[in-house]
């Protein structure tokens, strides 16, 4: 079962995050939502995700409503957002401890998962490190290990290459590149243009609303009519030249506050 | 995915998961343990406000009801430290809901509820830790302490812990942004403390045995406006205005019992004592679990 979506939306007061999106993504398939700052990539992952409740429109997972059925959807998807969503004052493996109650798995099974999620992301020796002693890309290699503990069906990304060296980045692209041979669909946002070429299907996103859907190459093909292009042209062509300026968002301002020395009550 | 061996389970759906409330609470006791500020904080709050006020000003005030001064704030001084453990543990939701872990769980099929329970259990076993930390100063301003003493304390800290946690939570919940505990200290927990009859009392004598000696008929009158004269002094009355800011703050009635459980004394009536410490914590949780929950 795909993930499906019908006319989506949501808004914020006035302002419309996402106008009204349209797409199916099948089994099995690597997707990416592309599309610049503000656009309303991260808006249409949370509503997926059930972390916002849509304003209008339909989507559903496996199957199961995001509005209604929002336990069902996310006991089978994993997910890993833009900002690292770990307790940075406990260890590795304390954060894994945290995530194996939450997805209920059973507790006799619990300690070889928590090894092998570990293993995978290369930090079996660092499992008792306070993660917040960790680089940006330990931090990433966890949170993907951890989205992928409980045996998910779906992995959601948003922006999952934010603040990696290229070193990283590869070690990211060939870890998921693995799991798309298990059945594994992949949905993921970003802005970095050569990272969507490798995906089944791209869909662009601008000011709310879907411009383009299809394969890398459909794409070149229908919009600068030449395969030799590159989706950054398809991009361009689609969403224009205009500077995308956003406001800071509250959690913009949070970092940068703790960015500054915080506070003690972290 | 990654994992080999059968597949695991589906997830159970109830609201009440114990194993979550466990987890979350242990998460809030885990890192307390590390952050050692936080334990010098009560330390420095408690050598300041019970032993530098409380025998400074002590000194003018000689007694109030017959307990001297430092005597008589201690109860308030356990309340302050349970004021700011509790809000400092609620707040913290406020990071933990831009870049922490608060993300993670509300992704997770885990009920909200139980991981709500956890957050205030945990809130509230630290600030029974905190709020602990004047007792270590009992030898030296001399209070009878006892075992019971101690446990019926705990129960009434562990109490008011949930209720400002959860009240804390309610407040983190409605913050988008954050830039400083300071608007919290003051803005919060400094009204709520200085208005519980935590330094100065609602109604009584203060001053000192031989004073000022109060005749026979006076002390009848009094008695029979609910001012016990102990020994001499001058007798307080609040302006009406603190008067009704003071019953309109819970934490004065939850104070008021911690006081009689420590020293056998105290200024409210008794049942609206026990109904604010039995009630308003069950109900305080029930929104905070609700606010936590709640989608955006």
């Amino acid at each position: 079962m795909p993930i499906v979506c019908e006319n989506l939306g949501r808004r914020f007061e006035d302002v419309a995050a996402v106008e009204s999106v349209s797409f199916r993504v099948e089994q099995g398939e690597f997707f990416a939502l592309l599309g610049p700052n503000g656009a309303g990539k991260t808006t249409t992952v949370h509503m997926l995700t059930t972390m916002l409740k849509p304003s209008h429109g339909e989507a559903s997972i496996a199957g199961f409503d995001v509005r209604r059925q929002a336990h069902e959807v996310r006991s089978v998807i994993g997910m890993v957002f833009q900002e690292p969503a770990l307790d940075d004052r406990l260890t590795a493996r304390e954060n894994l401890q945290i995530h194996a109650a939450l997805y209920g798995i059973p507790g006799r099974r619990v300690k070889e998962r928590i090894e092998q999620a570990l293993e995978w992301g290369q930090l079996a020796n660092e499992a008792r490190r306070m993660v917040r002693t960790f680089s940006g890309g330990m931090k990433r290699r966890l949170e993907l290990a951890r989205a992928l503990m409980h045996d998910p069906q779906f992995l959601f990304l948003d922006e999952p290459t934010i603040g990696l060296d290229p070193q990283g980045r590869r070690h990211l692209w060939e870890s998921i590149a693995a799991l798309r041979g298990r059945g594994l669909t992949v949905f993921m946002t970003t802005h970095y243009l050569p990272e969507a070429e490798a995906c089944d299907r791209v869909g662009i996103i601008d000011a709310g609303k879907l411009v383009a859907l299809g394969t890398p190459a459909e794409l070149k093909t229908s919009t600068t009519g030449s395969t030799e292009s590159t989706l950054e042209d398809v991009f361009i062509e689609l969403t224009g030249h205009q500077l995308r300026d956003e406001e800071a968002t509250p959690r913009d301002r949070l970092l940068n506050f703790a960015r500054q020395g915080g506070e003690h009550t972290r | 995915m990654i994992a080999t061996g059968e597949p695991l389970p589906r997830v159970n759906r109830s609201m009440f998961a114990p194993r979550v409330i466990w987890v979350m609470w242990r998460r809030e006791l885990v890192r307390y343990g590390r952050n050692r500020s936080q334990i010098f904080g009560g330390l420095s709050r408690t050598v300041l406000w019970l032993l530098i006020l409380g025998f400074g000003l002590g000194a003018s005030l000689r007694q109030i009801e017959g307990y001297s001064y430092a005597q008589y704030i201690l109860p308030g001084v356990v309340t302050l430290n349970v004021l700011f453990a509790s809000l400092q543990s609620a707040i913290a939701l406020v990071w933990d809901r831009q870049v922490g872990l608060l993300r993670e769980v509300q992704v997770s099929p885990a009920p909200m509820l139980s991981v709500a329970l956890g957050k205030l259990l945990g809130g509230a076993t630290i600030a029974v830790a905190q709020g602990s930390i004047p007792f270590l100063f009992i030898p030296i301003i001399g209070v009878p302490f006892s075992v019971t003493k101690l446990l019926l304390a705990w129960a009434v800290m562990f109490s008011m812990g949930v209720f400002l946690t959860a009240f804390g939570v309610v407040l983190a919940s409605r913050m988008r942004t954050f830039e400083g505990f300071g608007s919290i200290s003051n803005g919060v927990i400094q009204p709520l403390y200085f208005l519980s009859g935590s330094i100065f009392p609602i109604r009584g004598i203060i001053g000192g045995v031989g004073f000022l000696d109060i005749p026979e008929e006076l002390r009848n009158e009094l008695a029979r406006l609910g001012v016990y004269a102990i020994g001499g002094g001058w007798v307080v009355q609040l302006p009406v205005w603190i008067r009704v800011l003071v019953f309109a703050n819970p934490v004065s009635y939850q104070l008021d019992l911690l006081r009689f459980v420590l020293l056998d004394f105290r200024q409210l009536p008794m049942v609206v004592d026990l109904l604010v410490i039995t009630i308003l914590p069950v109900i305080a949780a029930l929104v905070a679990a609700v606010a936590m929950a709640k989608r955006s």
